[in-house]
């Protein structure tokens, strides 16, 4: 790690201003205290002191460290359904009073909370990667014209899937009330996850003689930008609907990566989106649990999301990219790398459908709009 | 393999995406320190215009497509607003510098210590967990509305909002991890005019939140030696400082842009600057006025309530620090003209807090 940050500081190539941070050893000068003039007399009040809503606590760091969640003891860890201070009194501090609201949209607790939203934060952390020095990028030969293209091609999808990601958590993140941080500091993850894809997934089409392709038809990304009924709407379209298909597609890409960089891409972008997907879910399933006719009206979106997905996914661009590198060029596309291609869809079709019945949300495959409905696995299968 | 895989069924191709590319042949070569960001700003794909006409959110160099849909309202499209020159550098230096509060503070260090120092040390806590909600939200609202055509400062902003979280939750573990609480919210942060989070314009908000606050704050932590009371301490603070000084860094590289290309503002930006000075002296600066935050200060720096006044002497000599600091990077911006034609009250100021 110290290797790393020294490459780092030598990688400057425009000088950083005075706010150059400091070496990690280097030690506070005390400043001269008023060497000239007495410092006046100051009164202090000390109002402050004592005013504590729990005090005595002493959380302990575990195996795994000091983690966000160590600390929801006593007062700290009780989350109430709704949080009615719109001023950013951290939970569990006493409230100043008369401070006007900064103005939160989102704060009801089932409008966006996850159990597991501390947990993965700190995983989220402990696993994080570093796209220019972490992928192996000098493993990347050159491929055949054909192959480098659908690569790019893909790339480009996956960019503009990052960037979506990027907006529609940023969008949101700043309007969530502070009693439910554990939330907000997960999304932070989540976005700087995203920022990472859209970084890597950039690189790797620069990198190998191709470029940026064609990009995406955009209908899904429109719909999760336009999630205007709250956050839980978002949710249903970012994590779910195109979390699990870029998890799916992740997924397959991996098994098909010419080389470790790609690998190394496919692989930890996957784990970025795992974690995603699970806060969609559990999110969902919290929603599903305290929002009268949450349950339908979620139903009703994924309905709206599978039209969505269903115009994009004809589109021949992500599809034929995909069958060249699953059929190992344009020859091969037309055959097994369409046949792969179909199972990708089968996968996610199978998966997505899988993450409705654990939401208790079922859907009838027969009612999906094609091409997914051709990929839903039949009663049997399911 | 492919449950189909042995079928004889042949798809047609229609590969007419394969003609619509962005430029070709590009080659981006990782370097001794991989493959950065500024490595990949090659050719046209380095080329952020100076207006951005992209409302479909499309990668910088992709090709156009003509049905794509418009969904990108991006308030941001102007590179003046926003752009700065050593952007990806800050960017690869805070992915490399990203830390654990679970795992890189030696929390089993902090000891139990007398009540007054322990109840300041929450207070002052409870404070900084206040300011870095802040530092967390402003700029992640700004990256919703930045156009992907700036994507070098968007992901600086990524990573801030990523660090502002992190100090977040270290300064909660600090209040719950040695025998005390959180205390009383100061509200120092919500909902001014004039504040951080309500700025309109990006520029206003980076002077406010990235010059003055974050410079401000800066300051306070490269004073952790002093303010330390155990080794875990001194490990926040000094890794918050490293975070702090790539967000101060931001603001005065973006300040410094816009003064070489966006001539026409900077009276507009002396103003953010007029009020920005203000709030040097107010009570969201922890060492500003005589609030319940430099109050605990002093005692942290003094070592206990009966050695208030030496605390309080150093926290004088803290904000004249600050002051001269916040002057510095000021003159480092561009806009240094305000303390030669008597429109700054900074060095007024300085004169004050002896």
């Amino acid at each position: 790690m110290a290797a790393k940050r020294a490459t780092a500081r030598a990688a400057a190539k425009t000088p950083v201003p005075k706010s150059k941070p400091p070496k990690r050893k280097q030690a506070a000068t005390p400043p001269a205290a008023s060497a000239t003039t007495p410092a006046p007399k100051y009164e202090p009040k000390y109002n402050w002191m004592n005013k504590s809503k729990q005090w005595g606590v002493r959380v302990r760091p575990g195996r795994a460290g000091l983690k966000l969640g160590d600390l929801n003891v006593g007062v700290y860890g009780e989350v109430p359904m709704h949080w009615a201070d719109e001023s950013r009194n951290p939970r569990g501090a006493v409230p100043r009073r008369g401070m006007p609201p900064v103005g939160y949209a989102v704060r009801d607790k089932a409008g966006l909370w996850a159990e597991s939203a501390a947990d993965l934060y700190e995983e989220a952390i402990a696993r994080r990667w570093i796209p220019a020095t972490d992928v192996p990028w000098r493993t990347i030969e050159p491929l055949p014209d054909d192959v480098e293209h659908a690569v790019c091609q893909v790339c480009t999808e996956l960019v503009g899937y990052a960037n979506v990601d990027i907006e529609a958590i940023t969008g949101w993140q700043h309007r969530m009330a502070y009693g439910y941080h554990e939330v907000k500091q997960f999304l932070a993850t989540a976005s700087f996850d995203a920022g990472r894809h859209f970084e890597g997934f950039r690189k790797r089409a620069l990198v190998n003689g191709g470029g940026l392709g064609l990009e995406g038809p955009g209908r899904v990304n429109r719909m999760i930008l336009e999630s205007r009924g709250g956050w839980t709407e978002a949710v249903v379209y970012l994590l779910l609907l195109r979390g699990v298909f870029t998890m799916t597609l992740y997924k397959h890409l991996l098994r098909h990566a010419h080389n470790d960089a790609e690998r190394f891409l496919y692989g930890h972008a996957l784990a970025d989106k795992a974690r995603h997907v699970t806060y969609g879910v559990e999110h969902l399933q919290f929603a599903i649990a305290h929002v009268d006719d949450q349950r339908r009206i979620i139903a009703t979106l994924f309905a709206f999301g599978d039209g969505g997905l269903s115009h994009d996914l004809r589109d021949p661009a992500l599809r034929e990219a995909l069958a060249i590198i699953f059929g190992g060029g344009v020859a091969g596309a037309r055959k097994r790398g369409m046949a792969r291609y179909g199972d990708f869809l089968r996968d996610f079709v199978t998966t997505y459908l899988a993450l409705c019945r654990y939401l208790d949300v079922p859907r009838d495959p027969a009612r999906l709009p094609a091409p997914l409905k051709d990929y839903a696995p039949t009663p049997t299968a399911a | 393999m492919s449950e189909t895989e042995n079928g004889d069924a042949e798809t047609t191709l229609d590969l007419s995406w394969m003609r619509q590319t962005g430029p070709w042949h590009t080659r981006a070569a990782p370097g001794k320190h991989g493959l950065t960001l500024a490595d990949v700003a090659i050719g046209e794909y380095g080329e952020a215009p100076a207006q951005s006409d992209n409302q479909t959110g499309r990668p910088r160099g992709a090709a156009a497509r003509a049905g794509s849909y418009r969904i990108g309202g991006y308030a941001v499209r102007s590179k003046s607003e926003i752009w700065l020159d050593n952007a990806s550098f800050l960017y690869e230096e805070a992915l490399q510098r990203q830390w654990s509060s679970a795992t890189d503070v030696p929390w089993h260090t902090i000891e139990p210590l007398p009540d007054d120092i322990e109840q300041a040390e929450c207070q002052l806590a409870t404070f900084l967990t206040e300011v870095e909600f802040v530092a967390g939200d402003v700029p992640a609202r700004w990256v919703s509305l930045t156009t992907p055509d700036f994507l070098e400062p968007r992901q600086v902003l990524l990573a801030q909002v990523m660090d502002e979280s992190r100090h977040m939750d270290v300064f909660r573990k600090r209040a719950l991890a040695g025998g005390g609480g959180l205390m009383q919210a100061t509200g120092a942060t919500s909902g001014f005019v004039g504040g951080i989070d309500l700025s309109r314009d990006f520029t206003e908000m980076s002077s406010r939140l990235h010059v003055s606050g974050e410079g401000a704050v800066l300051t306070l932590f490269r004073m952790g030696e002093l303010m330390a009371q155990n080794e875990a301490e001194k490990v926040i603070y000094r890794l918050c400082a490293q975070d702090e000084a790539r967000h101060v860094a931001f603001g005065v590289m973006h300040l410094r842009y816009m003064a070489e290309t966006a001539p026409e503002r900077r009276e507009e930006i002396h103003c953010y600057l007029d009020e920005a000075e203000g709030g040097l002296i107010g009570a969201a600066n922890p060492v500003g006025q005589l609030t319940p935050t430099s109050e605990s200060m002093a005692i942290i720096l003094g070592g206990g309530k009966a050695n208030f006044d030496e605390g309080m002497n150093k926290i004088i000599a803290i904000r004249r620090r600050q002051l001269r600091e916040y002057k510095k990077r000021v003159i480092s911006s561009g806009f240094g003209e305000r303390f030669e034609n008597g429109r700054s009250g900074v060095d007024r100021m300085i004169a004050q807090a002896a």
